[in-house]
């Protein structure tokens, strides 16, 4: 008891960090940042498109390793954060396909196109709505979560392949914003605003993987 | 290039829309698993604690 209460108060301080964080995220990006010299405003959408991508990696990374430790040592703490991460993840997944459909309209004159980034990215989503859906199929729930932990694992692996699509293949997408080949690509306020908003959305994730991960284990207590 | 507002604020808005909808989902369900864990052990049945719980909890079935 003392545990989900200190539990309750971790979650609880994510969830302010997390606003504060992006109370911030939106002054760097809205009040900081300069209007980029080619694109003017409309880039701003990188601010929101960047941070949920960088997190449905970190999401789907962590759904891997959970699902690895739930294989390896059946712990239901590790196959409820696979869950929770999973389902945080597909969130953030749908909005930068969303966000980036948006921001391709006035830039590429498109809202959809088959490019290795975009078409990848869609793969990923697919992956993770399937591992949702097949974790709700299954009624026996020791069956669900080990065919789910193999899914988690195993659909992984295009998160790779999503990140170095801009580079394997000649795509529409741009190179990456961050960690690109070439060094000193972004203006120092632009990353710096990029930074605290990926901050700000990893706290954020970091919040709903808690609260849900908590409500699983109450869910399955109540059924128990 | 012109500075298109209009995408600017449609990508922010969706994204405020989409996390507070998730955000109220995650709050709603903790509310409706809430009263069955603050019931206190020893309230008997057709109690106003137990009245509180949600039927889906009382009866043990999935929620």
């Amino acid at each position: 008891m003392k545990a989900r209460g200190t539990g309750g108060r971790l979650t609880r301080v994510l969830g302010w960090l997390a606003a504060a964080g992006l109370a911030a995220g939106l002054v760097m990006a809205f009040g900081v940042a300069p209007r980029e010299a080619t694109q003017g405003n409309v880039q701003r959408i990188m601010y929101v498109h960047v941070p949920t991508a960088w997190v449905a990696y970190l999401a789907f990374a962590v759904v891997c390793a959970a699902s690895v430790v739930y294989l390896w040592r059946r712990a239901p703490a590790a196959d409820r954060l696979a869950h929770a991460s999973a389902e945080t993840g597909v969130v953030f997944t749908g909005l930068t396909i969303a966000a980036g459909s948006i921001w391709g309209k006035p830039t590429w004159g498109t809202w959809w196109t088959w490019d290795a980034r975009l078409t990848t990215t869609a793969i990923l989503f697919v992956i993770y709505l399937g591992y949702l859906l097949l974790r709700g199929m299954i009624e026996d729930r020791e069956r669900a979560a080990r065919a789910a932990a193999v899914l988690g694992i195993l659909g992984f692996l295009d998160v790779p392949l999503v990140h170095q699509s801009v580079l394997w293949w000649r795509t529409l997408h741009q190179p990456p914003s961050l960690g690109r080949p070439q060094p000193g690509a972004l203006d120092p306020v632009i990353l710096a605003a990029l930074l605290v908003n990926v901050a700000a959305f990893t706290l954020l994730y970091a919040y709903f993987v808690a609260k849900r991960a908590r409500l699983l284990a109450r869910e399955e207590e109540a059924l128990a | 290039m012109p500075d298109h507002w209009g995408f600017v604020v449609a990508a922010y808005g969706l994204a405020a829309l989409v996390l507070g909808a998730y955000w109220r989902r995650l709050v709603r369900r903790e509310r409706e698993l809430a009263p069955a864990e603050e019931t206190p052990a020893a309230t008997p049945p057709g109690t106003e604690a137990d009245r509180a719980a949600p039927a889906a909890v009382r009866r043990g079935a999935p929620p």
